[in-house]
């Protein structure tokens, strides 16, 4: 089987005794190269511990993650990490801290390499004059922008993000997201993003996973994001005519669905390796095409 | 802003003169000599006895101003030597500072990397534990009949007692700035696959830096209060011996301009401390 | 013999007056000669001789039939073999160069300590090639202890306390020598000056008195004083230990109602208009010991030459410090900080014996300190009798065991037997307390002669 770029293979975990549920159980999906995937889900079902697994900062109770065809067993410079809370080192500059990242990547630059390295990218998020500041003198959403540029600094193959914009108050929060949609299009990255903002996922994400609610939470389905890249735009994206589609389809999962998903189980069956396929998005558009398998191979 | 802040500054500064005013004013109406009955003794007698004692009463306590002469007859001259025990008062400053230091940087030297030691370790933190919750509370008096008699030298006894009062403190903090390093930011260190020393120094050091300062300080602020008391107890050389040699002479006057010298050395210490922990110091 | 009398002389008197008929002691006397001797090495032949015999011999006639029996030669190569005697007189008699010039001598700030402070100032220990610093220290322990580790070369100790050290109590028992008491008399009674109209001890029911330390001649001498006259004192007074310059602080503070403690705080009292002096130790018992100068045996062994010169500074210091007339000079010299730290005037009071009581009057008393070198094995077992007493020490007490230890001459008692001879009784010399005589061979009787005991 050609694997993904990222395989996530069977994954659970649980806290505590062998005794207590697991917080989700055989889980399985995949990123390809180059693609930018939003998992969404209610709080408690483990999506930050699935992105903590992937960074190689937890460690699953069952299942594997493959990246590039090998075992993850740890942290790795290829999957850079931004966190929900930025996580800066408060006793850095902005420079610093950058910098800090970009020395633990290539530890033999010289100092004004690494500088030169960290300005770039200081610059690439539009912080220009803010080098030398401190964290606590920027603002929520300039202290995430320096929170991406040292992901990207890296140069990381994959980047992961924890519900990045969750804590900013929304203008910010927009502005971070045209600002990352660009730059994921400038550096062709791959993406595996956490999110509960449906709005969120359908302006960054070219597939979205639906994940039920714990205990024993599991991948519901993949939404295809059939609106293209170059036409996602943030103050247009309503009047998009798949939007509402793609939107009503991801609240319905999420208000009813994801609670029952066991019925739909019994229903219709379910293969956990492959969760099936679907794009509301291309039914709004032409009806024909809302004949969905319901089994879809990925 | 500016001007009521300086308008605040101004008035807390006056109501602090007023004080020191009113305080040294009720000292030196009460310390006047009382009225005595007036008892005529012969002068033979008068001569042999002190003043007050001439006239039936007792020596009073020293005037403010009484004090002022002896701190002034101190300050200036405070480096003379006179003889093994009679030395200015800048010297014997210089003795307590000196033994302070000694102890007090030796403490920080075995407390910070074994603090660092407990910290990264819940294991060793939970294995120790014990022995610190017992030694810390021992006062640190108690420990110089024990150094004097293993030691067996003074000298290196009074810098003991202040290494061993002054590493708890900064122990304890160490290890438990080391210990409460925020998750995320060793999660940073995971991510980037920053080598343990590297982490150690860049990431858990200036993350515990406020909380081990704090340790510091208050093990300084510990290291001036016992050195006096060790030096009374021990003798021969420092400010506590001095103190110790005018009670001896039951000098009030010069043990007053002492215990003012002592607070005024603990206060530069203290601020000394106090401006490299906010050189340390993060906002979040 | 006009120097001294020769103590190997079978027909001699060795007695504290002097040989010369004069109401003086034989150093009084070598003091006033001494300038006009055409040699010092025989003055300190004699003094050394002399100083050995009489911890050997204290009963006088003992002495002489000893020295009748065996001749004046053997007694000598007896003593000799326990007492380096010929080694030390010709040190005495400026022998070889002191091994050790530099020197650490602690006191504590007490006019007891004037021979070892004043030998500093007037040039006792230069004279000697000695370069010694003496230093001040806190209390008694810790002179203890810096005596024990070395720190100091020779200490100023409480008569007690090499019996102490050597029994092993609060330290490792380590062989100490007792080479000098230094001060006779010299103690106080101390009373708050509100207590002026209470000069009997039958109505001091409930007051709280201070002795410098529990293990004192201070103690001893208060408990003494106020068990004849009927008080127990530890049902019908409180005694607490109390650092000596404390005892003022406190008297002034009300927290006692008086102290019986050294000099100067004795007259410290009396010149901050505290307290007033109810009586003088002297009055008790004239001639009880107070404190000693102390050397471990090891330095001597190691140090022979050195201890003689330190041994002969302090033994010359004592000797000048007895004359009267040299006290006001004594008391300029050891008055400022870096000694005694006192004003002038009270110490010029103690060692005058010119001073003022207290309650207005001037009283003179020229014995209310002496200094004596000499220490007699019969303080100690008074101590001994003392401490059991009140239940400091328990059980049996070996008397006679616990001053061996303390004193060389229990070793020549021993070498004598083994010669043949009946040794002297060193118990034999009598000292009378309040009136009350007291037998050092009879220290149980003796003890059991108080009604007022704890054993």
């Amino acid at each position: 089987m050609e694997r993904a770029m990222i395989s996530v293979e069977g994954l659970a975990r649980r806290f505590g005794d062998h005794g207590q549920p697991a917080v989700f159980e055989d889980v399985w999906f995949g990123v390809e190269k180059g693609e930018f995937v939003c998992l969404i889900g209610h709080s408690g079902c483990g999506k930050t511990t699935i992105l903590n697994v992937l960074a190689g900062l937890d460690r699953p109770s069952g299942g594997t993650v493959i990246v590039d065809n090998r075992e993850i067993d740890g942290p790795s410079l290829d999957r850079a990490v931004i966190f929900q809370s930025h996580a800066l080192l408060p006793w850095l500059s902005v420079l610093g801290n950058i910098a800090f990242a970009v020395s633990s990547r290539w530890p033999r630059w010289p100092r004004a390499k690494v500088r030169e390295h960290a300005l770039r990218f200081i610059e690439l998020v539009g912080l220009k004059g803010a080098a030398d500041k401190r964290p606590a003198e920027l603002s929520g959403g300039m202290k995430q922008r320096v929170g991406i540029a040292r992901a990207l600094s890296i140069e990381p193959k994959m980047l992961l993000m924890d519900e990045p914009f969750s804590a900013l108050d929304a203008l910010t929060r927009g502005m971070l997201q045209d600002e990352v949609l660009r730059i994921c299009a400038e550096t062709q990255q791959t993406v595996f993003m956490i999110t509960h903002d449906v709005d969120e996922a359908i302006l960054l994400a070219d597939r979205i996973v639906l994940m039920t609610n714990g205990p024993g939470a599991c991948i519901a389905e993949f939404v295809v994001n059939t609106m293209p890249r170059a036409e996602r735009q943030r103050n247009g994206l309503h009047r998009h005519p798949q939007y509402y589609a793609i939107r009503n389809h991801l609240v319905e999962f999420l208000v009813n669905r994801s609670r029952a998903f066991d019925r739909e189980i019994a229903e219709h069956g379910y293969d956990s390796r492959r969760p099936r396929t679907v794009r509301p998005g291309l039914a709004a558009i032409n009806p024909a095409a809302e004949v969905v398998p319901l089994r879809h191979a990925n | 802003m500016a001007t009521l802040k300086e308008s605040l500054a101004l008035k807390s500064a006056l109501l602090s003169v007023l004080l020191l005013a009113v305080f040294l004013g009720l000292w030196q109406l009460a310390a006047q000599p009382a009225a005595s009955g007036g008892t005529i003794v012969d002068p033979e007698y008068a001569k042999l006895v002190g003043q007050a004692a001439a006239t039936g009463s007792k020596t009073p306590m020293p005037t403010p101003a009484d004090i002022g002469v002896a701190l002034w007859k101190h300050l200036s001259d405070p480096f003379y030597v006179r003889g093994t025990n009679d030395k200015g008062i800048g010297i014997q400053l210089a003795w307590s500072i000196g033994r302070v230091l000694a102890g007090y940087l030796l403490a920080a030297a075995v407390a910070i990397p074994l603090g660092f030691l407990i910290g990264m370790s819940p294991l060793v933190y939970r294995a120790l534990d014990p022995f610190i919750q017992v030694l810390k509370p021992v006062s640190p008096l108690a420990w110089m009949p024990l150094a004097l008699y293993t030691i067996k030298d003074s000298q290196i006894s009074s810098i003991f007692v202040i290494f061993i009062c002054s590493i708890w403190p900064m122990l304890i903090n160490t290890a438990f700035g080391v210990a409460s390093v925020r998750r995320e930011w060793l999660n940073v260190a995971r991510t980037l696959e920053v080598g343990p020393f590297r982490k150690a120094f860049r990431v858990i050091l200036p993350a515990a830096a406020p909380t081990i300062m704090t340790g510091m300080r208050i093990s300084i602020g510990i290291a001036w209060l016992v050195i006096v008391a060790a030096e009374m107890l021990v003798g021969g050389t420092g400010i506590g011996y001095f103190v110790w040699n005018e009670w001896n002479n039951l000098s009030i006057a010069n043990i007053v301009s002492a215990i003012l010298l002592i607070g005024l050395v603990g206060l530069v210490l203290d601020q000394m401390l106090a401006r490299i922990a906010r050189l340390v110091t993060y906002p979040e | 013999m006009t120097m001294f009398t020769d103590p190997f002389d079978a027909k001699t008197l060795l007695s504290r007056r002097c040989a010369c008929g004069g109401n003086h002691t034989p150093e009084q006397h070598l003091e006033a000669t001494r300038v006009a001797a055409s040699t010092e090495e025989s003055w300190w032949t004699r003094v050394v001789d002399a100083a050995v015999l009489r911890a050997v011999f204290p009963h006088d006639a003992q002495r002489r039939l000893f020295l009748r029996t065996v001749g004046a030669s053997t007694a000598m190569a007896a003593i000799s073999t326990v007492f380096p005697l010929a080694i030390a007189r010709e040190a005495f008699a400026q022998g070889g160069a002191p091994e050790k010039r530099d020197l650490k001598v602690g006191f504590i700030p007490i006019t007891c300590a004037t021979p070892i402070i004043m030998a500093h100032p007037m040039g006792f220990y230069s004279k000697h090639g000695l370069n010694v610093e003496v230093v001040k220290t806190a209390g008694w322990a810790v002179i203890r202890d810096k005596a024990l580790n070395k720190e100091y070369d020779a200490a100023h100790m409480l008569a007690p306390m090499p019996i102490a050290i050597s029994i092993g109590a609060g330290s490792n028992p380590i062989p100490f020598a007792m080479p000098a008491i230094e001060n006779i008399n010299g103690q106080a009674i101390t009373l708050a000056s509100k207590h002026k109209d209470k000069r009997s001890p039958k109505d001091w029911k409930g007051f709280r008195f201070a002795v410098p330390f529990d293990y004192s001649m201070h103690n001893y001498l208060l408990r003494y004083y106020v068990a004849e006259h009927g008080l127990d004192p530890d049902k019908d007074i409180q005694i607490r230990s109390v650092p000596p310059p404390e005892m003022v602080a406190n008297l002034r503070a009300d927290n006692i109602d008086g102290f019986l403690g050294p000099d100067p705080f004795n007259q410290r009292a009396v010149f901050d208009g505290v307290g007033f002096i109810h009586l003088l130790t002297k009055e008790l018992w004239d001639g009880h010991p107070c404190c000693a100068f102390a050397v471990s045996k090891e330095f001597i062994a190691q140090n022979p030459n050195t201890y003689r010169a330190l041994l002969k500074a302090i033994i010359e210091a004592t000797a000048f410090a007895s004359k009267a007339d040299n006290r006001k000079e004594i008391a300029k010299a050891i008055a400022p900080q870096n000694y005694l730290n006192q004003p002038e005037i009270v110490l010029e009071q103690i060692l005058t014996g010119t001073y003022a009581d207290g309650l207005g009057a001037v009283k003179r008393d020229p014995k209310r300190i002496d200094f004596d070198p000499f220490p007699w094995p019969q303080f100690a077992i008074w101590i001994l009798t003392q401490m059991k007493r009140w239940g400091q020490i328990k059980g049996d007490v070996d008397y006679a065991k616990i001053a061996a230890d303390v004193y060389l001459a229990t070793d020549t008692v021993q070498l004598m037997k083994e010669a043949g001879f009946t040794p002297p009784d060193p118990t034999r010399k009598t000292i009378v307390i309040m009136g009350k005589p007291f037998d050092a061979s009879k220290p149980e009787a003796y003890l059991q002669s108080f009604a007022i005991r704890r054993s």
